[in-house]
């Protein structure tokens, strides 16, 4: 079949002779790198740039006030509906930016919690540290952005005990994670202090499992499911916009549920 | 969007830009049907030279109690997410290999008839299954299960099942 | 037009669609197409009715996320849009005057006929039955839309709603049914409309003038 891509006019072949030093050159200098991310772009719109900047940037800045609104609307006081443990599904739900089959495991060992920012004790953390704080567990459900379900039962150390047992100026703006699977990811003061918003390790009473962020992964009830990182490397404090990974590709910052 | 600000650097030669079009409109042509090809079988064979086992081992298998795996739904993974039926039972078949009774096919539940899968084969989503061994047409050529040589796996058993993520 | 209706009116009165209205028919128009469509880019990326989704060409956003943005820009204008029409609607009696009393002989006089094809049209300022009754329905789905989206969109913060419609998941299938609703009334009302051109020319350009403002007696017929 011919290409819908094909010129009509296919240039004369002895232009690639007389040019070749110039072609060769321009390989180097990564057009592989170059196609494959125009390939990359073109998966991610389905083979046609549809989107002018206009209506992207009048769509963001639309976002951002309904971030505003979001903000507005979340009482911090306001628990998420929790469930009977009975009702748990075992194993979760998988989901990530990759393929399961791209999961990285990440030593419990060797693994430290990093910490930066608005933070007065800087050490950092090893998982028998985590547990040794006082512990919470929840049964919530889990929303994701994309429509799905399923109640989940966490367990870990409140990320407001977190913060205040560090020392962290909770008068800040966001707290933003680093993860181990590069999803940096970001939530605000008020949802980070919110009683169910854990630094969970443990699911269904048992270790949390490679694929859902062994050692330790963000769980908090009042968020879209993509606002909880897995693999939590690094914590910091700061009053910087971080933004995230699927924020920086267009979805809500806030995502509040 | 980072995503597109880093694939518009177009190169600084106005000589070759013309040319780069064509390429990168190959490009474009290549990856649209490298992308309608993938999410349309709804079926991935295990890698050349990899077994189902091994390719199910990729998956992270997680434990999963056997009366907790009954009656969900099996879906193909496509966009669509197709019904291909509803776990009925899970058998030990004579080799030792665990297989996932499946009523297959038929329409809201009826006019089904039962097929075994290898539990490597299937994998959990959540509150369901798929099938991503084998596409729906493999499927349909699957033989009728009949119990002989199987073993029911009792309900509290707990065996190990892949994961994957939502297709869409 | 104007001119002409006038004349045939005779004095200036009211028109069948007032300026306001007919402003907030088209945005509204313009809104409920945006929420469907992008509300369907939204919905296949988790299918409620298993095995179908939407083909790609009839999604607004090119994937999930403009989808979401384009949905929750969307939703600002059918809802500030929706409260004015509705309050515009009660405080002017527009919709008592246009949509009410529905007698139920009447409506199954009117489906009676339309199964005969003998639908009258003649006069487009006064609604029969069966219009009536959709019109209600529309606006009552339109309602129900916000409601059950902001069920969905902040089923913490509204965990009472939620549970009040059933779950999470039963929210979601109540705000896809009434899609479907709404996407049934769209089709059958722009179908009417194209067989009978003069209401989409009243919606642009105000319609003939109604005999005596307030009243319900029968504007002549164009």
């Amino acid at each position: 079949m011919r290409s819908p891509f094909r010129p009509d006019d296919v240039p004369d072949p002895a232009i690639l002779d007389n040019h070749r030093p110039l072609i060769k050159s321009f390989e180097r200098r990564g057009l592989i790198r170059r196609g494959l991310s125009l390939g990359a772009l073109v998966m991610l719109t389905g083979c046609d740039v549809k989107r002018p900047e206009a209506v992207e940037s009048a769509l963001l800045a639309i976002s951002r006030f309904n971030d505003e609104v979001q903000a507005l609307l979340f009482d911090p006081n306001k628990l998420a509906p929790t469930y009977p443990a009975s009702m748990i599904l075992k194993p979760p739900k998988f989901n990530a930016y990759y393929d399961v089959m791209d999961v990285k495991p990440v030593n419990g060992a060797t693994w430290r919690l990093e910490l930066s920012g608005l933070i007065a004790d800087r050490r950092p953390w090893t998982i028998q540290d985590l547990q040794a704080l006082p512990q919470r567990t929840i049964v919530i459900k889990h929303i994701c952005v994309e429509g799905w379900s399923y109640i989940g039962g966490w367990t870990g150390v409140p990320l407001r005990t977190f913060l205040q047992h560090v020392g962290a100026d909770l008068r800040a703006k966001y707290v933003a994670f680093k993860t181990a699977d590069d999803y940096p990811s970001s939530i605000d003061m008020a949802s980070a202090l919110h009683p169910q918003t854990l630094l969970a390790t443990e699911y269904a009473g048992e270790t949390l499992a490679d694929p859902f962020g062994y050692p330790m992964r963000l769980r908090t009830a009042v968020k879209l499911g993509y606002k909880n990182p897995k693999w939590v490397t690094a914590i910091e404090v700061t009053n910087k916009y971080p933004g995230g990974y699927w924020e920086s590709r267009g979805f809500s910052w806030f995502a509040g549920l | 969007m980072d995503k597109s600000g880093q694939s518009r650097g177009s190169p600084k030669e106005g000589a070759v830009r013309t040319r780069t079009l064509s390429l990168a409109a190959s490009f474009i042509a290549v990856s649209c049907i490298a992308h309608a090809q993938s999410a349309t079988p709804g079926g991935m064979p295990p890698p050349p030279g990899m077994n189902l086992a091994e390719s199910a081992a990729m998956r992270f298998p997680q434990p999963v109690r056997v009366g907790d795996l009954l009656h969900r739904t099996v879906l193909q993974p496509v966009e669509s997410q197709n019904v291909l039926g509803t776990v009925r039972e899970v058998v030990r078949t004579g080799s030792g290999t665990i297989e996932i009774v499946i009523d297959f096919g038929g329409f809201l539940g009826f006019g089904t008839r039962p097929i075994a899968v290898p539990v490597d084969a299937m994998v959990l989503l959540g509150q369901d299954m798929e099938v991503v061994a084998f596409t729906p047409q493999q499927l349909r050529k699957f033989p009728t299960f009949s119990p002989t040589g199987t073993t029911p796996v009792p309900n509290d058993t707990i065996i190990k099942v892949g994961l994957a993520k939502p297709s869409h | 037009m104007s001119a002409a209706v006038t004349a045939r009116g005779g004095r200036t009165g009211r028109r069948l669609h007032p300026l306001p209205v007919r402003i907030m028919h088209w945005i509204n128009a313009v809104a409920m197409l945006i929420m469907i469509t992008s509300g369907w880019g939204i919905y296949d990326d988790d299918v409620i009715i298993r095995g179908f989704h939407f083909a790609k060409f009839l999604r607004l956003g090119d994937w999930a996320a403009w989808s979401l943005n384009w949905h929750f820009a969307g939703m600002w204008l059918l809802a500030i849009n929706g409260l004015i029409y509705l309050g515009y609607g009660v405080v002017t009696g527009r919709l008592r005057e246009r949509l009410l009393p529905i007698r139920v002989s009447e409506l199954l006089h009117t489906v009676r006929e339309t199964l005969h094809f003998r639908l009258e049209h003649a006069d487009i300022t006064t609604y029969n039955a069966v219009q009536k009754l959709l019109y209600i329905i529309v606006i009552l789905a339109g309602i129900s839309q916000v409601v059950t989206g902001l069920a969905i969109w902040k089923p913490v913060q509204f965990s009472g709603l939620v549970s009040l419609l059933g779950g999470f998941q039963s929210a979601r299938v109540l705000h896809f049914i009434g899609m479907a609703v709404i996407f049934g009334f769209l089709v059958l009302h722009v179908v009417l409309a194209l067989l009978v051109p003069r209401t989409i020319w009243a919606m642009l350009a105000g319609g003939p003038v109604l005999a005596r403002p307030g009243s319900r007696a029968k504007a002549p017929g164009p």
